[in-house]
């Protein structure tokens, strides 16, 4: 979302000081495209929080930094101070003697509030993870399904998760608009809206859609097909944009017919909407890199990409980056060659390299999926040591969201999105202990009686893990 | 030699067709006369709570000869030096798939579930194993040595069909015992796709085990007897009673007590169901899923219901899963219920690597770390009655072993060594070879530049 744009158009029709500095120009009269205005900007607000120094932890920045016995120091929300006996001027004190500090994680690829849990007979029916009715849906958005008592997002922010993607499922090709957001308690989800944050399309190739369609006797049945829906509809949205233009510099009277897919697929012309792909093989990823060179967008990253592994020039070359699971593989044909080396050979090749979840369940232990990636990595020779591989899920998919100067990374400046594990984050035996969201300690594993708990399980048969 | 020269001289042999039929049976009992000596290990031999540190484990003709902390092995043995890493016997899988599934959605390939039309509880999937299956190449990979292999849905529920007992040797027959156990499911969706309550399921179970009751009245009708300590290798088919439907075969072995009736099932309401029906029948009972398994430890325990999980449950993924929680093993452990592990969506696919990782997370969530090996080596043997063979590095045991580079219970650890029968087996797969192919690749990409 670029905020400039935005306020130019509230501006014109509102603000006359606004008005006298912006609309005093040659396309004074002429609002731009509506292409990325989100009508529906975030409402959160930071929980109760106070300054914080934590002291004497083994910190694992994010970017690939390790200090031993380091302090944090918060304020504000912020993170004003990293290194080693730091004062902490009044601020409250937590002690880290033995324990782990990384960056909030972040989970690139979710379907929490959507793939909401309990999954009954009515989601089989109809499920909010996407828009089925079309392969391409780039006119939905997939916050005005989400649903924030999903105890997914509580689950997610118990084991350290404190900026999540909820992308829509990857059966259309053109699957809608993401959002990104906090996993904290909220009745609506502007409430959990990452402030500022720019939205994605989540697109697929390969055997999804064709699959769908492909069964009931609909376009698409073939990956050729796919690929010619793809290009025709960026073909209408290079024309639409090239209208929108045509209109904004005054050479047109009036501006094309508002269409809500195609303001979609100009704001990812415009390189103001991300593209996050689902796709497998190999020969898909290097089809879609194609059809992006042709029509001159970028892909953010490759969700699944199982077979990054083959193409780790042509990936590099786009500036793609890869948003993988550890060791799923084979249920499906695409995924015959996923190998669990993948992350760490394409990180290795100098690729950008993000663990993924797409499950609440892997969605609770994606250091764990990093560990997994980088133990077969070990096995093939590579060194993949713990401060490097923590960027996988935090810094590399904070970037990928756009976030990257804000989220992501433990450093003077930045939202104080931490964790404090029990030890060692990529064991199986540590917990996140305390997680902070923009300061405030959103979950404490010592007081149980504040676990955020979705409204959904209140007065249910008492679920949960034990403190 | 062509597998039609093959069939010739089959059919125009002058040997008896059951005479060659036990020849092929004792092909694949062939074991290696090779001694196999691991020393410096620190054995979990689960025949105790610890490990024994700087052992030596003596492997001949591939059974366990013996297990003792620094001792010489003996002259002319094959040594390996398990340079103090921890060793295991081989891991086992209560509940899984394999040999049953390749690609998923690729249905052809998939012989775990049968339509309307097939038997119910006698659905055999001992017909259909598949032993040079990718999924059993990489779990062997994994570490992991035999697996109950379970059939998920017949043409008669609530009855899934009778599982097999595999034991993933490299070549030859990996099926190791036929109809190890009776499946049904109850509850959830599957109450709804049958007979649209949960209560007309257990009724229909109860029918069936009444009828199969019945039909046993004294004097004992002369039904297909499992042995109770298996040979190393398949034996036949049991030869019953022409009238005697495969159906009535399988309830008859769990009605005589001779294998389990296993259930998936997770609400809390069904695990007292289970209880109740173990009692009622005097059966073994085995609980599959069990998401609230622990809010009913104790009548589980009491009527000696085995319970295998899955440890990463902890959301209400469905109304029977409310209750899921991290802590359910440490909790019905505690309770003295034997568990075992199973994790949804990953059982077959990394039937190895998925067991670890959740005992390991079981541990997390305050299982003793040697409940936590039990509940995927020694405990899955005892639920399905092979615990004199299979589960303890003890003499007299199968030479069936695991070396680790590390923790076996960290999913980052890997297997450097995996022995079969004292046999080690390749680590090579599908996966390994992909990787060996590219690796090369990947230094040269390093130089790339990005924009």
């Amino acid at each position: 979302m670029k905020l400039p744009r935005s306020a130019w158009v509230r501006g014109c029709a509102t603000t006359v000081a606004l008005a006298l500095l912006v609309c005093t120009g040659a396309m004074a009269a002429r609002p731009s495209p509506p292409f990325d205005i989100d009508p529906y900007p975030s409402t959160y607000q930071p929980l109760p929080r106070t300054d914080t120094l934590i002291a004497g932890v083994t910190i694992l920045d994010g970017t690939g930094k390790r200090i031993e016995n380091g302090d944090v120091l918060i304020r504000e929300g912020r993170i004003v101070a990293v290194g080693q006996g730091l004062a902490g001027n009044g601020a409250t004190v937590i002690e880290g003697k033995g324990r782990w500090l990384t960056p909030g994680i972040v989970d690139v690829h979710s379907h929490n509030g959507t793939y909401s849990v309990p999954l009954t007979s009515l989601d089989l029916k109809a499920s909010d993870v996407a828009e089925t009715s079309d392969p391409n849906v780039a006119d939905t958005w997939v916050e005005h399904a989400v649903n924030p008592q999903d105890p997914a997002f509580s689950a997610a922010l118990r084991a350290g998760v404190t900026t999540l993607q909820v992308l829509p499922g990857s059966t259309p090709l053109f699957a809608g608009r993401s959002v990104i957001l906090k996993p904290v308690p909220a009745a609506d989800v502007p409430a959990m809206k990452f402030p500022g944050a720019r939205q994605a399309l989540k697109m697929s190739c390969g055997e999804n859609a064709k699959s769908n369609w492909g069964e009931k006797g609909e376009a698409p049945n073939s990956r050729q097909g796919e690929i010619a829906i793809v290009r025709e509809a960026f073909q209408r949205a290079q024309d639409y944009r090239d209208e929108w233009q045509q209109y904004s510099k005054g050479k047109s009277k009036k501006p094309p017919p508002r269409d809500l897919k195609l303001d979609t697929l100009a704001a990812v012309l415009d390189g103001d909407i991300a593209v996050h792909m689902h796709c497998y093989r190999a020969s898909d990823m290097a089809a879609m890199l194609g059809v992006a060179q042709e029509f001159g967008f970028h892909i953010t990253a490759f969700h699944h990409a199982v077979e990054a592994y083959k193409i780790p020039v042509l990936l590099k070359r786009a500036g793609t980056c890869i948003a993988v699971w550890s060791d799923w593989w084979g249920f499906k044909m695409e995924l015959q060659d996923a190998i669990r080396e993948n992350a760490a050979m394409f990180d290795a090749a100098g690729g950008c390299v993000m663990m993924h979840s797409d499950s609440p369940v892997v969605g609770q232990r994606l250091t764990i999926e990093a560990a997994k990636a980088a133990a077969a990595g070990r096995r093939a020779g590579l060194s993949m040591p713990p401060e490097h591989i923590i960027r996988w899920v935090t810094s590399t998919p904070a970037r990928a969201l756009g976030l990257g100067d804000r989220i992501g990374t433990i450093a003077a400046g930045f939202n104080a999105d931490i964790v404090i594990w029990s030890g060692d984050p990529f064991s199986i035996y540590s917990k996140a202990d305390q997680v902070f969201v923009d300061g405030a300690l959103a979950y404490d594993r010592a007081a149980p009686a504040r676990s955020p708990r979705s409204d959904f399980e209140l007065g249910r048969p008492e679920a949960g893990e034990q403190p | 030699m062509n597998q039609p020269a093959r069939l010739l001289r089959a059919s125009h042999t002058s040997v008896p067709v059951t005479a060659l039929c036990a020849a092929l049976l004792l092909v694949a009992a062939a074991v290696h006369a090779e001694t196999v000596a691991i020393v410096h290990a620190k054995a979990w031999t689960l025949t105790t709570d610890t490990a024994l540190d700087d052992a030596t484990i003596v492997v001949t003709d591939g059974r366990i000869a013996a297990v003792a902390a620094a001792t010489a092995p003996p002259a002319g043995a094959r040594i390996v030096d398990a340079g103090g890493r921890p060793v295991t016997p081989g891991l086992m899988h209560a509940a899984t798939q394999i040999g049953l599934i390749e690609v998923n959605s690729a249905t052809e390939t998939i012989d775990h579930t049968a339509k309307p039309g097939a038997p119910g509880a006698g659905f055999d999937v001992q017909y259909a194993i598949n032993a040079n299956s990718m999924l059993i190449q990489l779990a062997r990979a994994d570490g992991l040595t035999r697996a109950v292999s379970y059939p998920g849905g017949s043409g008669v529920p609530p009855f899934n069909g009778t599982g097999v007992l595999l034991r993933l040797v490299e070549h030859g027959e990996i099926m190791e015992r036929a109809r190890i156990g009776v499946f049904a499911t109850i509850g959830n969706r599957s109450a709804a796709a049958s007979f649209g309550s949960r209560a007309a399921q257990w009724q229909m179970l109860r029918t069936a085990l009444d009828t199969a009751k019945a039909a046993v009245a004294p004097p004992h009708k002369p039904v297909a007897t499992q042995p109770t300590a298996a040979p190393a290798v398949a034996p036949p088919a049991p030869i019953v009673a022409p009238a005697q439907s495969a159906d009535a075969v399988a309830l008859d072995l769990v009605v005589t007590g001779k294998v389990p009736l296993a259930i998936s099932t997770n609400r809390e309401s069904d695990m007292r169901q289970a209880a109740k029906l173990a009692c009622d029948y005097g059966i073994r009972v085995v609980v599959i899923g069990g998401a609230e398994a622990w809010l009913a430890a104790d009548e589980l325990a009491a009527a000696k219901v085995a319970v295998v999980l899955d440890p990463m449950a902890n959301l209400p993924y469905s109304f029977d899963e409310l209750g899921a929680r991290l802590d359910n093993a440490a909790l019905l452990r505690k309770a003295g219920v034997v568990i075992a592990m199973s994790l949804g969506g990953v059982q077959s696919y990394n039937a190895g690597l998925s067991l670890r990782e959740g005992a390991g997370l079981a541990v997390a969530n305050g299982l003793p770390y040697v409940e936590g090996l039990r509940s995927i080596i020694s405990a899955p043997a005892q639920i399905w009655g092979v615990a004199e063979r299979q589960g303890t590095i003890a003499p007299g045991k199968d030479g069936d072993l695991v070396i680790w580079d590390g923790d076996p219970l960290e999913p980052a650890s890997l297997a450097t060594a995996v022995f079969i029968q004292g046999k080690e087996v390749s680590l090579a797969t599908h996966q390994s070879r992909l990787r060996d192919r590219y690796l090369p690749q990947i230094e040269r990409a390093r130089s790339v530049a990005s924009p």
